[in-house]
């Protein structure tokens, strides 16, 4: 693995990245520019000098910080709740006996295949029986472990640890937790790394749930956002500002989680 | 259940699997630890996994049983509870012509869109599992259409497949050939919503699968180059085989939700109705529920189709599963 | 699990209702209704009734809320606004609404409109907020290449019938190839089924779709689609087309004015004419319900009932330009004076009074309404985008009908 990547690899991902990049540049373009001069016949393939102007509209138009705030605490704990619970069970599913394991870990896989749009009607029942409906406890609640974490890091950690370190910690009279603490934990950064991530974006883009399970007075960014969409016709570039905007705090995240993955992926590659 | 976790319930249950220095043959007293350590093994496994439960019951079990109590009756959205009328829901469903429509428009989405992206995911996690200048930055970028709200996706799409102004038709003219009906024609439509799926997720799925790659040990990659293989010979025969726990996850996961597709050809219609092209040219088996049950007010037809689609879709991931795992040899070690 | 719940317990917010004997109403909004300064001005001066507005953007979003909450039994607001189309399906569950019948009312809306709001058993089921008189916009710059008139006056005698509509269409597309005469079949199918008196189900609720009116209107929508820009009303490729010098005229209720000035936002020659084919007709227009959910009916009763009162919907066209549908506003001066500067300074306020006026025939509408009607412009768009042969789409629309049962 010595040689390095050529001109093709380097190509290859360029032009991928451009596919996926254009439609986020084109929403900052539409963003910094009125909806005249967008919806022109020659639309300008340069940012132009109103996105502080629509982005103060947005400001003014809908309680954008609340929303913001909330949006944060609900991916963050929902992410972070995900990770620790879906590795401890991928982990037990994975790497420790048990009778009914296999029908178990079969059993979470089909729950994924509930169609949601249904379920929607009986937890909003749920939901208001509990007490939780205006609450983030109804967004947050029922992402706190998923189906899809729990077979990611079940089939994550079935090769990323090899059974030897268990046996080997066993022996040692490692508590099962204490050998999930200093084997699997630190074998299945990579994979939580990226479970952490995958969670807090799908939380941060729900739109739908939300939207039934919390007031508009106290609402999460993609209700916000959907507000701004209200009016006789689409003002494109108020919408398109606000989406770049929610869009941002994520792309620090990027900046900052992908750091933590790389070096996620060093430590496991020790282990390993 | 597995070989193993039955010998390891029995060891559990008989004679010690352990016997700690100085213990005599025989039955033996156990001390508290290893008791306390014993007890940990057999039971901790099960409150590890417990959480995950505990959520389902709360808000998994109850939606799942009251849909099925639904369907067996008539059920107005709106009016609530009618009669009982048995399984006369589900024959309904299966006698309505855009049943079958939308059965095979969901196959259609599925495939154009599954087998590419897990393809190209895979040369993508590949080509970002090399030592490349600035991988965090690549590898983070490919996940970027996963962070665009669904409304600035569907306004931006919407520019791209319009039919008569679209951007795609006018980069076609320049080479001369004619517009694209991409909301008219049925497999023009497949393949408009499949590109937009594909856009959202091929990042996504890459990623996965090189979280499982990085896990790979590199003494597997420096034997193989030893014994003279190159890049992409050691990419299947080291990389592929050694991800497979992890393939066989994306395949399980995509088969899941390409079966279950909402949200992109919702986004892409434009018709009043919004289930799926003005003679369902794309309307799937989701838009069917929920066109039966938010547009017609129908929840018992809802909810046996949203029943008769979680059947198609776990038979279809147990031959999916049972499928790669043939493919792959024993798919998994055990 | 006990000891989680209870935790989280304190976390939930009060549905409305505080010690100090406040009543907390929220009222549910789609799109605009132009409230906004309204409700400030209600809370000021109602301290023990304080009302809070939700938002949400499309009617479309708006009804999902609505709908699960209605079939959960709980969540919904105080009062929720319901679109016009909509309405025939909620009265059929009268049970889940509040009457709001009211003789002090009596009266205060165009007829058609509170009989748009009153059920089998002559309850009020909602109070009308807007209505939609339409008139006909038009580019005077397109007429003008054709070498029609472009004053609004002289526009407004070119046609009296739909027949007339379309000969005209036909002159100005011979004229001026490349655009169409009117936005979208659909729209215009919408128009005339607005003028007929059963259009999809007769006054007992029975569906009969096969009668001559409807018939007469399928048979002119599909056979004049070369009038069309054959596009899907409010898709991209019908909001681009108003860049695009797409199509001549359109079918305008009230509210289109907005939705036209925002789509042609840097065009110029937008003009509105006090005409429609075939007399008068209204589009759209929505009323404010209150659930049997609500905990305080009294209280969401009357601050619905000042809200759609005439001043303050007069306010709400003042601020928004949603047309009012009571009978004093539509002699408001603030209505009757009201221009339009996109229009070419057109007296809209003056044009939308007078094509209220000239509202004869309101279409029947029972329970399945709105279902008949998405497969009647499915229909429409399937012969205009070319997918199927006027028999063929009419033969699916006859089959989807069957299924609504």
């Amino acid at each position: 693995m010595k040689d390095r990547p050529g001109f093709l690899a380097y190509g290859l991902l360029t032009a991928f990245l451009l596919g996926s990049l254009f439609p986020l540049y084109w929403s900052f373009l539409s963003g910094s520019r009125t909806q005249e001069e967008m919806s022109s016949s020659n639309p300008p393939l340069l940012p132009g000098g109103h996105f502080f102007d629509n982005a103060s509209r947005v400001l003014d138009t809908v309680p954008f910080w609340k929303a913001m705030g909330n949006s944060l605490l609900v991916s963050g704990v929902t992410a972070t709740s995900v990770v620790f619970f879906c590795t401890l069970a991928g982990f037990a599913f994975a790497k420790f006996s048990f009778r009914g394991r296999t029908t178990l870990l079969v059993f979470v896989i089909a729950t994924m295949a509930v169609p949601t749009q249904l379920g929607v009607v009986p937890l909003f029942i749920v939901m208001s029986k509990l007490g939780w409906t205006g609450t983030m406890w109804s967004v947050m609640v029922p992402w706190l472990v998923t189906a899809f974490g729990v077979f990611f890091m079940r089939q994550y950690l079935v090769d990323a640890v090899p059974d030897e370190l268990v046996e080997a910690a066993r022996m040692d009279g490692c508590s099962t937790f204490r050998t999930f603490w200093n084997v699997g934990l630190p074998a299945a950064r990579p994979a939580a790394a990226i479970l952490w991530l995958f969670t807090f974006m799908q939380v941060w883009t729900d739109f739908f749930w939300p939207l039934i399970a919390l007031n508009s007075d106290n609402p999460t960014l993609q209700i916000v956002l959907n507000q701004l969409q209200s009016g006789y016709f689409k003002d494109y570039s108020l919408v398109l500002a606000g989406t770049t905007l929610a869009t941002i705090p994520l792309l620090v995240l990027f900046a900052f989680t992908g750091r933590q993955f790389v070096s996620g992926i060093m430590q496991g590659a020790v282990k390993g | 259940m597995s070989q193993r976790a039955s010998t390891a319930v029995r060891a559990g249950q008989g004679s010690d699997p352990l016997p700690g220095p100085g213990a005599p043959d025989g039955r033996v007293r156990l001390t508290l630890r290893q008791r306390l350590s014993r007890w940990d093994a057999k039971f901790s496994p099960y409150l590890y996994v417990s959480p995950f439960f505990v959520v389902f019951l709360l808000v998994g079990l109850f939606p799942l049983a009251y849909t099925a109590y639904v369907s067996l009756y008539e059920w107005n959205l709106i009016g609530g509870q009618g009669d009982y009328i048995g399984l006369e829901n589900y024959r309904r469903v299966l006698e309505n012509p855009y049943f079958l429509k939308s059965v095979v428009n969901t196959f259609s989405i599925f495939v154009l869109s599954s087998i590419p992206q897990i393809v190209i995911a895979l040369a993508l996690a590949g080509l970002l599992n090399a030592p490349l200048r600035g991988r965090s930055f690549w590898r983070m970028g490919v996940l970027v259409p996963f962070v665009v709200a669904p409304v600035a996706v569907a306004i931006i799409f919407g520019n791209l497949f319009g039919d008569r102004y679209g951007v795609f038709n006018e980069m076609l003219g320049w080479i001369g050939v004619g517009p694209i009906q991409w909301h008219v024609d049925r497999l023009a439509s497949h393949v408009a919503i499949a590109t937009m799926v594909n856009w959202r997720w091929t990042g996504y799925n890459a990623l996965i699968l090189l979280a499982a790659m990085q896990a790979v040990p590199r003494e597997l990659y420096e034997s193989a180059a030893l014994d003279g293989a190159g890049r992409i010979r050691q990419f299947f025969s080291v990389t592929v085989p050694m991800i497979r726990p992890t393939l066989l996850f994306v395949i399980v996961t995509s088969t899941i939700g390409g079966l279950q597709i909402f949200a992109e050809p919702r986004l892409f219609d434009e018709t009043m109705a919004r289930n799926g092209g003005s003679d369902r040219q794309f309307s799937t088996v989701t838009m069917l529920v929920y066109d039966f049950g938010w547009r017609l007010r129908d929840l018992g037809k809802a909810s046996a189709t949203a029943w008769l689609l979680f059947l198609i879709v776990v038979a279809i991931a147990l031959l999916n599963y049972a499928l790669t795992r043939r493919l792959t040899g024993q798919g998994e070690k055990r | 699990m006990a000891l989680l719940t209870a935790s989280l317990a304190a976390c939930a917010s009060d549905d409305g209702g505080s010690d100090d004997g406040t009543v907390e109403l929220t009222i549910a909004t789609f799109n605009e209704f132009g409230y906004e300064d309204l409700i400030e001005e209600w809370n000021a001066d109602n301290p023990d009734i304080q009302v809070t507005q939700k938002k949400v953007g499309t009617w479309d979003d708006a009804k999902e809320n609505l709908y699960t909450k209605l079939a959960s039994g709980s969540g919904l607001s105080d009062i929720e606004a319901i679109e016009g189309d909509a309405m025939p399906a909620i009265m059929a569950e009268s049970d889940a609404f509040v009457d709001l019948t009211d003789s002090e009312l009596d009266g205060r809306w165009l007829d058609w409109k509170a009989e748009a709001a009153t059920n089998g058993d002559g309850q009020m089921i909602g109070y009308a907020t807007d209505a939609g008189p339409e008139g006909i916009c038009y580019r005077s710059d397109l007429l003008k290449k054709a070498g029609m008139p472009t004053e609004r006056d002289e526009v407004a005698k070119l046609w009296t019938t739909w027949d007339d509509y379309f000969a005209e269409g036909e002159k100005f597309v011979a004229a001026v190839p490349g655009t169409a005469w009117y936005d979208s079949s659909q729209g215009t199918s919408q128009a005339m089924l607005n003028q007929v008196a059963n259009p999809f189900e007769s006054d007992d609720n029975t569906i009969d779709v096969e009668n001559p009116e409807l018939k007469e209107v399928w048979e002119a929508v599909t056979g004049n689609v070369n009038l069309s820009t054959r596009l899907s009303q409010w898709g991209d490729d019908w909001i681009a087309s108003f860049q695009n010098d797409g199509f001549a005229t359109m079918a305008c209720p009230g509210w289109m004015l907005g939705v036209v000035e925002g789509n042609a936002k840097g065009v110029e020659g937008w003009d509105f004419a006090d005409v429609f084919p075939g007399g008068g007709g209204n589009w759209g227009g929505s009323f404010l319900t209150v659930p049997s959910q609500s905990e305080h009916p009294e209280e969401a009763k009357e601050f619905a009932a000042w809200i759609t009162a005439p001043e303050q919907q007069v306010r709400a066209f003042e601020a928004i330009g949603a047309f009012p549908s009571q009978v004093d506003a539509l002699d408001a001066p603030e209505v009757l004076e009201a221009s339009n500067a996109f229009f070419n300074d057109a007296p809209v306020g003056e044009i939308l009074a007078s094509r209220a006026e000239a509202i004869t025939v309101q279409p029947y509408k029972g329970p399945k309404y709105s279902d008949i009607l998405q497969a009647f412009q499915a229909a429409v768009t399937r012969v205009d985008d070319g997918s199927n042969e006027p028999d063929e789409s009419w033969r699916t629309f006859l089959s989807d009908v069957e299924q609504l049962g």
